[in-house]
């Protein structure tokens, strides 16, 4: 059992490795069989003594970003599962505002972030805001859902009981409601990240976006993709993090696979 | 004896379509009563209106002598479903407590613990219902409807989904628990499929026709108690398992 586990472990995380080296290799290897201009596309080699050379200052950067993202985060994930809360229990009150929910879903959240930065200054408040808006919406449809779909013969049960309201909500509707939000809660984590670099795109001077726009500006694309590739990175772990714990909290139900 | 549950001239309507039409019955304390009829003819609806689940459309039910919604809020009603509707992040043990909770007695005459040594799942008590098979799962369920010591025990073919061998191991479990805990539970409404279940079971057996469900027949049934399986070969049981096929396939 222990070993059939740390193999498939092995399998797990060796077989991207491999590829991974395979690709740098096929990539060094088209840059200098293609005469590819360093602006355009840089070597791996070079991308990597990027990241050594300046990996503090990246992290720097990318710690700014990451505190934005899951300040915004964390603040969307909250007032989404109230607000979904409250629509779940009054049926005004989700008909009055469930379409500006959705027109805020499908405004496009780069048309927002200009004006976000207006009202917020081009400090983390604006960044937080961006984040909280484009975080804001799976959460609210998932734990809707989630509270709403009970199955009719468990609330018949419920009812034999004569259990109340908050008994039904609480014991029943409360943890049935957990994998969907958890489903939310991982849909976030990358719309986190985009929130709060669309946001420092805009305007800020520090944070990944601000990192990944100025090199552009002086053509030091190595730096940019150094800067893209470890927001990648973070952004898979953020991922990770939140997989972890649902599978602590939603113990007793296979993960969906995302 | 007393009569524990009289119902009078209930009919029950769904929107326009008739479900059950003028059904009048009367079940006495400590009687095993089994509801049977074609499917859909509306014995899961008779069930649920029996125990305050949905109303009905015009009629009159008394338990002891109270309206069923004064019965329900003094939880008078244990129900089995045809599924065992537990609640998947609860371990077996905590499954059976849910009424308990909900009730806030932290003081049940019979643990949680003896009810599920007495349904034969004593050492399970930590397992989750995906751990656990169909029959044992509905053990924990039939746990649960005692915990709280009901009246009376509604039962929505609680077996349907089993197969033939744990269904038959658990009517006789049932017949065991059933006679372990008369003392509170004194009538079981048994809603079945099964001829020959329902037959094995019960003291009296109301017969429903199609839909609209009117009470076809109503059958006593005389077999000695307690009920071994010897009696399924026995010429009584035989001919009443024939009695009611050919009433059955009357309609």
């Amino acid at each position: 059992m222990h070993k059939g586990n740390s193999q498939r472990g092995l399998k797990e995380i060796g077989i991207p490795i491999l590829f991974f080296v395979g690709i740098l290799i096929v990539w060094e290897v088209i840059i200098f069989l293609l005469h590819i201009p360093e602006y355009l596309l840089p070597r791996p080699v070079q991308i990597i003594s990027e990241i050594t050379v300046n990996f503090n200052s990246l992290l720097g950067h990318l710690g700014i970003t990451m505190l934005e993202a899951v300040f915004g985060y964390i603040i969307a994930n909250i007032i989404g599962f109230v607000v979904a809360v409250i629509f779940a229990h009054s049926k005004m009150v989700e008909r009055g505002f469930y379409p500006y929910a959705i027109a805020l879903q499908t405004t496009p959240i780069v048309a927002m972030a200009p004006l976000l930065v207006l009202w917020f200054g081009s400090g983390l408040a604006s960044k937080i805001a961006v984040t909280a808006i484009i975080c804001f919406f799976p959460i609210l449809v998932n734990t809707i859902k989630g509270l709403k779909f009970v199955d009719e013969n468990t609330i018949d049960l419920f009812k034999s009981y004569s259990a109340n309201k908050w008994q039904i909500f609480v014991k029943l509707r409360l943890p049935n409601s957990m994998p969907y939000i958890f489903s939310a809660l991982k849909i976030s984590t990358s719309l986190a990240l985009v929130g709060a670099i669309v946001g420092e795109f805009v305007g800020a001077s520090k944070g990944i976006g601000y990192l990944i726009l100025t090199s552009s500006y002086h053509l030091e694309t190595a730096i940019m993709f150094a800067a893209i590739i470890i927001s990648a990175i973070a952004g898979v772990l953020f991922f990770k993090v939140i997989s972890f714990i649902e599978k602590k909290v939603i113990f007793w139900q296979k993960p969906e696979e995302f | 004896m007393e009569s524990i549950i009289k119902v009078e001239n209930i009919s029950k309507n769904y929107d326009k379509l008739p479900v059950l039409d003028n059904i009048n019955l009367s079940v006495k304390e400590g009687e095993f009563v089994s509801i049977i009829g074609p499917s859909g003819c509306g014995k899961t609806t008779l069930l649920k209106i029996l125990g305050g689940l949905i109303p009905a459309t015009s009629g009159d039910i008394k338990i002891r002598g109270s309206p069923v919604k004064v019965a329900l809020e003094r939880r008078e009603f244990g129900f089995v479903f045809q599924n065992p509707i537990l609640l998947p992040w609860r371990t077996a043990l905590k499954n059976t407590e849910l009424p308990l909770e909900i009730f806030g007695n932290n003081n049940p005459q019979i643990s949680s613990k003896k009810l599920l040594k007495i349904v034969g799942l004593e050492g399970f008590e930590n397992y989750y219902p995906k751990e656990l098979s169909g029959g044992m799962q509905q053990r924990i369920a039939i746990a649960r409807a005692l915990t709280f010591e009901p009246a009376i025990l509604l039962m929505d073919e609680p077996f349907g989904a089993l197969d033939e061998i744990t269904r038959n191991k658990m009517n006789l479990e049932l017949l065991r628990v059933w006679k372990e805990e008369k003392a509170t539970i004194s009538a079981v409404i048994f809603v079945t499929h099964s001829i020959p279940e329902a037959v094995f079971l019960s003291d009296k057996i109301i017969i429903l026709s199609k839909r609209p469900a009117k009470i076809e027949k109503v059958l006593e049934i005389n077999l000695p108690r307690p009920r071994k399986v010897e009696v399924k070969y026995s010429k009584k049981y035989i001919g009443l398992v024939k009695c009611i096929r050919e009433i059955l396939k009357e309609d």
